[in-house]
């Protein structure tokens, strides 16, 4: 009931009113802002009544009287940070502006705070950040990821759990365990995006056992991480077994101090869901038969201390769940939920009126809104109707307009 | 048998009265698409800005019209027009053209596929380009849209006419309709047929619009080459007798 509830109000054209109700506590003190000056804003020619850009790009620097303002992230972080993890139309939209900018939004600001008070003696906290379709769930992991990323964490970001269980075209029969199946492309595409994304801390973490991959390689212990990577990048048979040594090495050395390490994973509900994938005798595997979500599982248990978890559900890539799920007990399932549990949820939702201005004032400013009418205060109220406010409907609609 | 004809003829409202005299005159011939509404029927005004004048701003012919509006019949108003700021009949016409089977949830899909794909071609062009180019790069989807079409419109037309025995390709001037109705068949066949099988519908598209806007590629070489056979068979015109 109260389910229902929940759903029948963010679904109305209530911009999150009753869930948010620090959002009254906060409009009288950003009324003002949006006239006055700020040292760190960039005032656009024509003032306007929202700012649609800041000029901060430091993840670690944004705050409250950021939000609804887009920053930029260079290109330089952008190839290191973000060489896979960016949702597609997003990155045909850094290719459009030639820039990238992300906007500041609630849900991410609050993960942020909790990423900046993370208490590294405790276990590893998992975050799950929920919400309808297009309402800007992976992006706010991305800038989570920005975030630690220039705090110099290591960062091990899944960019979708979901293709890791569906259309595969080579599953091996594990060497390391017999009952488990190899996904040598998979493993070998992420492990060449993870060493681009950590080149710099790879060096310094050494591996503590040795590792035999067959009658003539084997990793030395106290060898660097690196080298295991390389193993599994070159030779792709062994790439999932290098998978899984880089995810237990990380977890057992997160708590020694050398490096914080946080976890990302897009889509967390793959792993424990279903598959589509089949034996040659056309016999279903279930998820617990996939050595990469094997581990993978072992990774998102909060049994290790030295970093923090962040989650993101996604019904968009998931199999045989219904469309209009989202909430974390529908798409995770009993098993999923059980393992998760305790976790913080936090709500993505679709933009408050201020959050929806500041976007269209940013198409507005990139000329991306070309049709005349679109420009009009009657083509905003019509594009506001049609998109609902939802982020990801506004970017497809204002796309050919 | 001319009784009926005649009261099925009356219900053909659409018709101009001129072409209703012609058909009535011809034997035995009776129209097969006619509409259900009988000619007291109003056509549906589906304007925003016309029904938001305040009634003080009303001139006596508007406020008589709007009365009679009140007792007549108005028909139904088509599920695909709406009173939406960013509706294009063109766009909505060539929409239905490329439509296959009824299925216009995907016609619709690969035409908003299009413009974005001709906007997002021409922000590459623009952001490559020097500043005194830039001025002269069009970046809006439905100008290029219009100006392609317009492009390819033909001026004269070409039709067989029976003399002699023989079938004559006779120069004739064509309606704006048929015009405009070549135009975007013209370039669909060009989409669908002359490109390879495993390119996608909106990538072709774009690619000819941006074509013809610039008055080159094989659609408005098709339209030169009618063009030109017009020309060729300019001694026939005297065939046509209206």
């Amino acid at each position: 009931m109260l389910k229902e509830m929940m759903r029948f109000i963010s679904r109305g054209h209530k911009f999150l009113l009753q869930l948010n109700p620090g959002y009254f506590l906060h409009t009288g003190t950003q009324a003002p802002q949006s006239t006055a000056v700020h040292l760190d804003d960039q005032v656009p020619v024509e003032s306007p009544k929202v700012i649609s850009r800041t000029s901060e790009s430091d993840p670690a620097k944004h705050g409250e009287q950021h939000e609804g303002q887009h920053y930029n992230i260079p290109f330089q972080d952008l190839k290191t940070i973000f060489p896979h993890g960016l949702p597609p139309r997003f990155v045909m939209q850094v290719k459009t502006f030639s820039e990238a900018s992300l906007m500041v939004r609630k849900p991410a600001l609050e993960l942020l705070h909790y990423l900046k008070n993370t208490s590294f003696a405790h276990p590893a906290v998992r975050y799950v950040l929920y919400g309808e379709k297009g309402t800007g769930k992976t992006l706010s992991l991305c800038h989570a990821i920005h975030f630690c990323a220039k705090q110099d964490w290591l960062i091990l970001h899944i960019p979708d759990a979901h293709r890791w269980v569906k259309n595969c075209r080579d599953l091996l029969q594990s060497t390391y365990n017999k009952q488990r199946f190899d996904q040598p492309l998979e493993a070998s595409n992420w492990l060449k995006n993870f060493k681009t994304a950590n080149e710099h801390l790879l060096s310094k973490i050494k591996v503590q056992e040795k590792y035999v991959w067959n009658k003539r390689e084997s990793t030395e212990k106290g060898s660097p991480l690196g080298e295991v990577i390389e193993q599994g990048i070159t030779r792709v048979k062994n790439a999932t077994d290098a998978v899984g040594i880089v995810l237990k090495e990380l977890k057992r050395q997160s708590s020694s101090g050398i490096f914080h390490l946080l976890v990302a994973v897009d889509g967390v509900n793959a792993l424990w869901g279903r598959t589509t994938l089949k034996r040659e005798d056309k016999s279903l595997i279930a998820p617990e038969e996939l050595a990469l979500i094997c581990n993978l599982r072992k990774m998102v248990k909060n049994d290790w201390h030295g970093g923090a978890i962040v989650l993101t559900l996604s019904q968009t890539g998931s199999l045989f769940k219904p469309r209009r799920a989202y909430l974390p007990q529908e798409l995770l399932g009993k098993e999923g939920f059980d393992t998760l549990d305790p976790f913080i949820p936090i709500l993505v939702s679709n933009y408050n009126p201020k959050e929806f201005e500041s976007c269209i004032q940013y198409y507005l400013e990139n000329n991306w809104l070309q049709h005349e009418k679109s420009q009009t205060e009657e083509g905003k109220k019509e594009l506001l109707f049609l998109s609902n406010a939802n982020p990801g409907q506004l970017e497809r609609i204002c796309a050919y307009l | 048998m001319a009784a009926p004809v005649l009261s099925a003829v009356r219900g053909w409202s659409g018709l101009a009265p001129g072409v209703q005299g012609i058909v009535l005159r011809l034997p035995g011939v009776t129209q097969v698409r006619w509409s259900r509404y009988g000619p007291e029927y109003q056509d549906p005004k589906i304007d925003k800005e016309y029904y938001r004048k305040p009634l003080a701003e009303l001139t006596e012919e508007e406020k008589y019209e709007r009365e009679l509006r009140k007792t007549q019949f108005i028909k139904a108003a088509p599920s695909t027009k709406s009173s939406s700021v960013f509706e294009d009949p063109v766009i909505s016409k060539f929409i239905n053209m490329m439509m296959k089977g009824g299925n216009k949830i995907l016609a619709r899909s690969l035409m908003t596929q299009t413009l974005e794909a001709v906007k997002r071609k021409q922000f590459e062009k623009y952001h490559a380009a020097s500043t005194e180019e830039r001025a002269t790069i069009e970046r809006n989807p439905y100008t290029i849209f219009h100006q392609a079409l317009k492009n390819c419109e033909p001026v004269i037309g070409l039709v067989p006419i029976l003399k002699g025995g023989h079938f004559y390709q006779v120069p004739v001037p064509l309606a704006d309709r048929r015009r405009r109705f070549l135009s975007m068949k013209w370039m669909i066949t060009e989409c669908r047929e002359k490109k390879h099988r495993r390119t996608l519908m909106p990538e072709k598209l774009s690619h000819e619009l941006l074509q013809a806007f610039h008055n080159q590629g094989p659609v408005v070489k098709r339209k030169q080459d009618m063009h030109k056979m017009a020309e060729a068979n300019r001694a026939l015109a005297h065939y046509r007798w209206w």
